[in-house]
């Protein structure tokens, strides 16, 4: 038979990161989009956190069929963040969750993210960049935290965009408030 | 005292004597039901999209309440408030007026004229309502983990009071329309059961806490019904035994039972057995769930209250509820699915005609069709959802024809019977020795798949009832066919085994999906299966159960794309269990030494180590069409021949084309 691995890897390779680069540039048309019709009065970073809203609340709902608690809380939480992590390597970040101090604690570190580069691109702020990121995150744990009854917090405390060199984000348990 | 609307006498018929216990009466309330049977409140999604019920559910109903013989018959759950937001299927008959009084009445005379016991169903479904709204009602706001739900509204206090008045009037106007029995459904995800779990019922108030809180609204619905109801007409309730929800922490086994016993205290005449919830991840009703499997909860909830405890959920055997309820551990046997797949089941049970039972094969291609807003049809039973339709009643033939039907395979057979019983002339030949078809090796497939065989077996008696002639181990010739000079040819002859347009499909170390299953053919450790639908998955289960590494590789988007969602997903959770590789979106572009070199749809290759290709791919059969044709001979082509689907589609395939014939 004849194969060439190599050949095949590396258009596979290229179509990947241009898939992954194709993402950012939509958001960002978008972006661009909802800035144009919404005219001049609109803050550029209230609708990008608009937009974090609903991305959070999608990434949210379609965590609910995955994450499974028969496993214990510990096995639980660790899947959350391997989800959250999941989400942004597939856009092309590199992250990795790492246990935090406790089990009711993860930390969810970005090594390399693309969005910081993608705003750049598009003349957005570095600071809106970071906390629409944080607000997708935090948007994204209201409906896992309804759904299971427990309360989850997530807390940003590095940014690339800060020029931190890494994104890193403490995810960890809350004191449960009164329904 | 007790009242006995219809006097069944069953002392002369086999079935009685056979199955004693299901066919002796039973005290609920105060009615005395003459067996044990129960068709269980089903939806149908037949009725008017405003709630009123249609000539398709009367002519649906009545054909179950023949079926009961005697026993309890109830018509589908009722949503009961004007907003809607209790109504889950857009065919579900409406109670929140009093103009669907007379629509209900037609299904309860219906009912009474097969002398059958009269059920009506309250249901609000809670959590999975609002079907044609926005919002559905809910003790508390919890997410939907299934997207095909709508968002969830939390009930407030008067919400809440305005549901149990909404009971207590479609209550009252059930017994207007004449009904019996009546019945509260607290199932699967509907509202009542959405209140008991602590899944979601999060309430503070005096509707949640704990177990006898998340009751209360139970126990309100059932106080406000039992009010109106009295002692004439008897009332049950539906409940979960185990939702099967432990993955999100519902509740335990122990409070299910403690909410048995709160509901026996409240009230109720009667108590259903349920397991389970539409979010459940656990396989409650599908084939691959041993039948019986769930018996052990109508024992445990009889050890736990004293009123008659009723339960479904595959006994699809007459003798498991009638030994069941022999050891004292279960009351009554409920069918839903059973009767969707043949309405007179249990009656042939009590006729002692047990071959001529039509078997649901536990598909839930039914549930399937619900959820997607479709009118309820079954796999199996091409006459269901079409009682009232006189083009599905077989007519005597207007000319009496010999009819050659090539294939005894379930396409095959299927017609044969239906055209035999309208007066035709049929033979049917086969270069097989047994009747069957490609269903007899697909049968040997894990998960349950030996049940698909009832459908030969009944069909193997329909022919015989039928006057059928059998010609096994003949192969069918050009010859054969102008000889015999049938009026009418029916060509069942299965799939043709697609040869893959790539390289190597010649090679010593490639064989049939049939020899495979059937055992004929070794294969090596390292298995491909070429085709991603059912044929394929079958299988590549049996294979990977039997310790091969298996990869499945198909055109299809997905695997399984012929098997219907409400099974679909089982298959999948189990090609991931055995470890089963599919590659979907992709073809076989060269077998070769050792491997197969796979190809995406987008061009992409990449090899796959292999010692065997099994081949599922089909295609039509063109074999002897032209031959039929040269001799001017009338052509059906049906089944796999005429395009290869499955099991289903062979069988309504040859049952509409016996009763055209």
């Amino acid at each position: 038979m004849s194969f060439d691995p190599e050949k095949e890897v590396t258009v596979l390779w290229r179509s990947l990161h241009g898939a992954q680069d194709e993402i950012g540039r939509t958001y960002y048309r978008w972006r661009k989009a909802a800035l144009e019709l919404a005219g001049p009065g609109v803050s550029t970073l209230q609708a990008g956190l608009k937009a974090a809203e609903v991305i959070g609340e999608e990434i949210g709902r379609g965590l609910l069929p995955r994450l499974n608690w028969l496993k214990g809380e510990e096995a639980w939480l660790a899947s959350l963040a391997g989800a959250i992590a999941a989400n942004w390597t597939n856009q092309g970040a590199l992250v990795k969750v790492e246990p935090g101090k406790s089990g009711a604690e993860a930390q969810i570190c970005w090594t390399r993210c693309p969005w910081p580069t993608f705003a750049k691109e598009y003349g957005a702020p570095m600071e809106e960049d970071v906390q629409c990121c944080d607000h997708i995150l935090q948007t994204l744990l209201r409906d896992v935290n309804l759904f299971f009854n427990v309360e989850y917090r997530i807390e940003t405390q590095k940014a690339i965009p800060r020029g931190q060199g890494a994104c890193v984000r403490r995810l960890y348990k809350a004191e449960k408030r009164e329904a | 005292m007790s009242t006995l609307l219809f006097a069944w006498d069953y002392s002369s018929y086999p079935g009685a004597r056979k199955y004693p216990h299901l066919f002796k009466p039973i005290q609920l309330g105060g009615l005395t039901i003459p067996n044990r049977i129960k068709y269980a409140a089903t939806e149908d999604n037949f009725n008017d999209h405003e709630g009123f019920v249609t000539e398709a559910d009367v002519a649906y109903m009545r054909a179950r309440a023949e079926g009961v013989a005697g026993g309890l018959c109830f018509m589908q759950g009722v949503y009961m408030d004007e907003g809607r937001q209790g109504q889950g299927y857009v065919g579900q008959a409406a109670a929140w007026d009093d103009k669907y009084i007379p629509g209900l009445k037609r299904l309860a005379e219906a009912i009474h004229a097969e002398r059958a016991v009269a059920g009506y169903q309250l249901m609000h479904c809670g959590r999975v309502g609002a079907v044609e709204v926005e919002r559905c009602q809910a003790p508390s706001f919890v997410p939907q983990r299934l997207r095909v739900f709508k968002p969830v509204e939390a009930m407030t206090k008067e919400d809440i009071k305005a549901c149990v008045r909404q009971h207590a009037e479609a209550t009252r106007r059930g017994i207007e329309a004449g009904f019996d029995v009546f019945e509260i459904s607290g199932i699967v995800g509907y509202l009542v059961s959405n209140f008991v779990s602590s899944y979601t019922n999060r309430r503070t108030d005096e509707y949640g806490g704990d177990i006898r809180g998340r009751m209360r609204f139970a126990v309100e619905v059932i106080q406000a019904c039992k009010q109106v109801c009295g002692s004439d007409h008897p009332l049950g309730i539906r409940l979960c035994a185990e939702e099967l929800l432990p993955d999100v922490r519902g509740n335990t086994p122990e409070e299910s039972m403690r909410s048995y016993q709160i509901a026996e205290e409240a009230g109720v005449d009667y108590i259903s057995v349920t397991a389970g919830w539409q979010e459940s991840i656990v396989p409650v009703i599908s084939r691959d769930v041993p039948m019986g499997s769930w018996l052990h909860l109508a024992k445990r909830a009889k050890e736990h209250v004293r009123v008659p405890v009723q339960m479904a959920y595959r006994l699809f055997r007459p003798e498991l509820p009638n030994d069941a309820i022999g050891r004292g551990e279960l009351d009554m046997w409920e069918m839903c699915r059973s009767m969707i797949a043949d309405p007179l089941m249990p009656k042939k049970v009590l006729e002692g005609r047990e071959e001529d039972i039509r078997h649901c094969v536990a598909c839930n291609l039914c549930l399937a069709r619900l959820f997607r807003d479709a009118p309820m049809t079954c796999y199996i039973n091409p006459r269901c959802a079409h009682e009232h339709d006189a083009r599905f009643a077989p007519q005597p033939a207007e000319e009496r024809k010999q009819v050659m039907v090539v294939g005894a395979g379930p396409a095959g057979l299927e017609c044969a019977y239906v055209a035999a019983r309208r007066g035709h002339e049929v033979q049917v030949y086969d270069r097989r020795p047994e009747v069957g078809g490609t269903l007899n090796e697909a049968a040997r497939a894990p998960y349950g798949d030996e049940e698909l065989l009832t459908c030969r077996d009944f069909q193997k008696a329909q022919c015989e009832k039928a006057g059928v002639e059998l010609r096994l181990g003949v192969d069918v010739t050009p010859e054969l066919i102008a000889k015999e000079q049938p009026d009418v040819v029916v060509l069942a002859t299965g799939p043709v085994y697609a040869r893959g347009r790539g390289k190597g499909f010649d090679r010593g170390n490639v064989v049939n999906v049939l020899d495979v299953l059937a055992g004929r053919a070794a294969v090596g450790e390292r298995v491909v299966v070429w085709g991603n639908r059912k044929p394929g998955i079958g299988v590549a289960l049996l294979l990977a159960k039997q310790g091969k590494k298996v990869t499945l590789v198909g055109r299809d988007r997905s695997a399984g794309f012929d098997v219907n969602p409400s099974f679909k997903w089982r298959y999948l959770i189990y090609l991931r269990q055995n470890k089963v590789t599919a590659y979907n979106d992709c073809d076989i572009e060269e077998v070769g030494d050792g491997e197969v070199l796979v190809r995406t749809y987008d061009g992409y290759r990449f090899p796959v180590k292999c010692d065997s290709v099994v081949v599922t791919e089909r295609v039509a059969n063109n074999a002897l069409k032209d031959a039929v044709h040269a001799e001017g001979i009338q052509l059906y082509v049906i089944g796999d021949a005429l395009m290869p689907r499955n099991l289903s589609s062979a069988v309504h395939d040859g049952h509409r084309i016996g009763l055209r014939v």
